[in-house]
């Protein structure tokens, strides 16, 4: 059971962040489409900072990493500081679509669609150019025996029992899963229970009442555009080092589309967004692991028994589990999209003379 | 004002290029030095070199997967370079288009290419070129093609193919695991469970493993599975299944199949597991590895690069050739052993059987997965 909720929560986690980006974005009245190419763009600076440091021993990282027991606690301020470098990275990034978006006033669908072309292209680019293959990789060591928590650093044995709980939220866990759900909340509240929150919103809905009520809606959408940006490179940096062992290769396997459509899901509110990346996540969580999966822990992995079977075979097989997630999307999105609404200004760029 | 970032945009990223590039070669320079005097370190010698004339004499055309995946096309790739470095040769690799997608067009490009670039011999990599290669070497007979992993074409005696007998490779590999202590072992195929050479080294895995369980009395667990690794690549869902796997008992995992090590191994990592690897050895890539079932790659493409040149081709043009453990082609690796209940003798001695032909290891692997061994429990996924 806590196999499951930890691996839930490292597929959700990406979907989460990188969804409250396109909600940044979309509540300012921007599209975003280019989540994709930013969070592609984050992963390759996170793997390439990391490789970069561990190449040039920054810090003593390497020295460091050798003693794990008494260090880990270095390693993860050296995790935050990549965190911190690959927000900056997508923030960066992202003003390209704000640029385009809102001082040229061109076509935001277009625009997102050239980033996440441009991104791919340009990362495969700078890896061959590193690498001299296509794929940059950690310089030493893997994610896991770097980055992971466990509970050995605590000072419990490997054998020890340490609860529910203490299994499953301080063993085999990364600093960045709690660091995304702290800044998911952090800036919930800020969308909804501040004046910044009210105005982004306000230039989402209304600009031209926005704007009349003395709002500078450039700069807001500005804000909401880079805060989105900056979220999605992080979300990139977070899949890549929990899911693909910090290996950076031009490819997030399209997690910023099912960010998009898990935003769209959750009907552009934090809360809904972060239920429906839940979902998701452990829908594709049982798909990929439901040979081992004891769900009551009696030893037993029934969905395995059960692919075997040779009536249940038929339908619940192993291509069946690794529909289910989309299956599951393309149901709940079909009841809900009713209700489903949109920011009424978003993908209209701001004319001042339009009322 | 607007022409001036223009300009000041550009010369910064032609300055981030040169910067990357002068980078990447300072790592080149200081493997050179330290080198032992001995043997050549194959990452010291560049991939990529400008030949004086523009031709290059040894072209490579690599598998699916990458050029350095630390497996497969890396360990023939090496071969290569090593011949060519040594003999003052140039060297130059194609990947074909497309990547992991690449048809038989795109293979025939990068042969194509290979040919018009003035190869004289061409190393093919990987039993997937199999059609691609008939044409090119139908279209230059001029050019001699070398098809690891491959088999010898009708009619054509420019193609020579070198197959390794993996089942021993994989068998010394997992007779060494049981015999060191574990008794729950898994197997991760590449290719779908199409590939023949995943498949002689997943079958011989399990032989080498349920011989061990046999000699020590003991039954083991075996978990098999092709999913995941269709195209030798990494994957969450890979490295979810791999930690399901450790998390829920299995010790040792065989990554038979190029870049999904990284996934395994990963996953390894997260459970203070380990992994076995594949083709060549790949101890420094991780410390999660145990052992390793090889390939002699680099060797056998050296030795087939040298009857090219040497003037003996018609030995191995228009042939098949098995490489095993007669030709010391397959093999654990004894510079970074790490097994403390069975030693390098203990190997050597199994070798030694395997290599005068006492002990033959079945290759006809099962193609619906279904095997009869009396200590081990196989349980496909």
């Amino acid at each position: 059971m806590s196999f499951l909720i930890s691996k839930t929560l490292i597929y959700a986690i990406p979907l989460m962040i990188v969804a409250l980006a396109g909600v940044f974005a979309e509540r300012s009245g921007v599209i975003n489409l280019a989540l994709e190419g930013i969070m592609i763009f984050g992963a390759f600076v996170g793997a390439l900072t990391i490789n970069l440091m561990q190449k040039a021993n920054t810090f003593n990282i390497v020295t460091i990493a050798g003693d794990m027991g008494a260090n880990w606690g270095k390693l993860q301020l050296f995790l935050l500081l990549v965190m911190v470098i690959t927000a900056a990275a997508g923030a960066v990034f992202s003003l390209l679509l704000a640029f385009a978006a809102i001082n040229l006033k061109a076509d935001q669908t277009i625009g997102g669609t050239a980033l996440n072309m441009l991104s791919p292209a340009l990362v495969c680019f700078f890896i061959r150019l590193i690498a001299q293959q296509s794929e940059l990789r950690m310089f030493k060591g893997d994610a896991a025996s770097w980055f992971m928590v466990k509970k050995t650093m605590f000072g419990f044995e490997k054998s020890q029992e340490i609860g529910f709980l203490g299994e499953t939220f301080l063993n085999k866990v990364y600093l960045t899963t709690y660091i995304c759900i702290i800044l998911f909340i952090l800036l919930s509240i800020l969308l909804y229970k501040t004046r910044f929150g009210l105005r982004l919103r306000a230039c989402g809905e209304n600009p031209q009442a926005a704007a009349s009520l003395g709002i500078n809606v450039f700069k807001m959408r500005y804000s909401g555009v880079i805060i989105s940006g900056a979220l999605a490179g992080m979300g990139g940096f977070v899949y890549t080092l929990t899911t693909a062992n910090c290996v950076a290769n031009g490819d997030v396997a399209g997690f910023g589309f099912l960010a998009l459509a898990v935003m769209i899901f959750g009907n552009w509110k934090p809360l809904s967004i972060a239920g429906a990346a839940l979902l998701f996540g452990l829908f594709k969580c049982i798909a990929a692991s439901y040979s081992t999966l004891d769900i009551n822990g009696d030893g037993v992995a029934l969905l395995l028994n059960l692919s075997k079977d040779p009536v249940w075979g038929k339908v619940l097989n192993p291509h069946m589990y690794r529909l289910i997630p989309y299956v599951i999307s393309l149901l709940v999105l079909a009841f809900t999209s009713k209700k489903s609404r949109a920011p009424k200004a978003e993908g209209i760029p701001y004319d001042k003379g339009m009322r | 004002m607007k022409k001036i970032i223009a300009l000041l945009m550009v010369l910064a990223m032609v300055l981030a290029v040169v910067a990357c590039g002068s980078k990447t070669e300072k790592p080149a320079e200081e493997t050179k030095t330290d080198d032992k005097p001995a043997t050549v370190d194959p990452e010291s010698i560049p991939d990529t070199m400008t030949s004086a004339d523009g031709k290059y004499e040894i072209a490579f055309v690599t598998d699916v997967g990458q050029l350095k995946d630390k497996s497969f096309n890396q360990g023939t790739w090496e071969g290569c370079k090593l011949y060519a470095a040594a003999n003052n040769l140039s060297y130059k690799y194609y990947q074909p288009a497309n990547a992991d997608k690449a048809t038989d067009d795109d293979r025939y490009d990068a042969m194509k290419a290979a040919a018009d670039g003035g190869a004289k011999v061409i190393v093919c990599a990987g039993f997937m070129q199999g059609n691609a290669l008939a044409k090119a070497a139908a279209d230059f007979p001029q050019v001699n093609f070398i098809f690891i992993d491959g088999w010898p074409l009708e009619g054509l005696n420019n193609v020579a193919g070198i197959a390794y007998q993996e089942e021993q490779a994989g068998y010394l590999a997992g007779y060494a695991v049981v015999m060191e202590g574990y008794t729950k072992l898994g197997f991760c195929g590449g290719g779908g469970g199409t590939n023949p050479a995943c498949c002689r080294y997943g079958y011989g895995f399990v032989q080498g493993a349920n011989a061990a369980a046999v000699e020590k009395g003991i039954n083991i667990d075996v978990k098999y599975s092709w999913q995941y690794g269709a195209s030798f690549s990494a994957s969450p869902e890979l490295q979810t299944m791999a930690a399901g796997w450790y998390e829920s008992g299995t010790e040792i995992i065989f990554a038979c199949g190029g870049s999904m090590f990284s996934s395994i191994a990963a996953a390894a990592a997260e459970n203070d597991a380990k992994v076995v690897g594949v083709d060549v050895d790949q101890s420094p890539e991780s410390d999660t590895v145990v052992t390793s079932a090889m390939k002699g790659l680099s060797a056998s493409v050296q030795w087939a690069i040298a009857k090219q040149y040497e003037g003996k081709w018609e030995e191995i043009g228009g042939k098949g050739t098995s490489l095993g453990a007669a030709n010391d082609a397959v093999g654990l690796p004894t510079e970074t052993w790490s097994l403390k209940n069975w030693s390098v003798a203990d190997y050597e001695k199994l070798f030694a059987a395997m290599k005068n032909g006492t002990l033959v290891i079945d290759a006809n692997y099962p193609t619906d997965n279904v095997f009869t061994l009396s200590n081990a429990t196989v349980e496909v996924i």
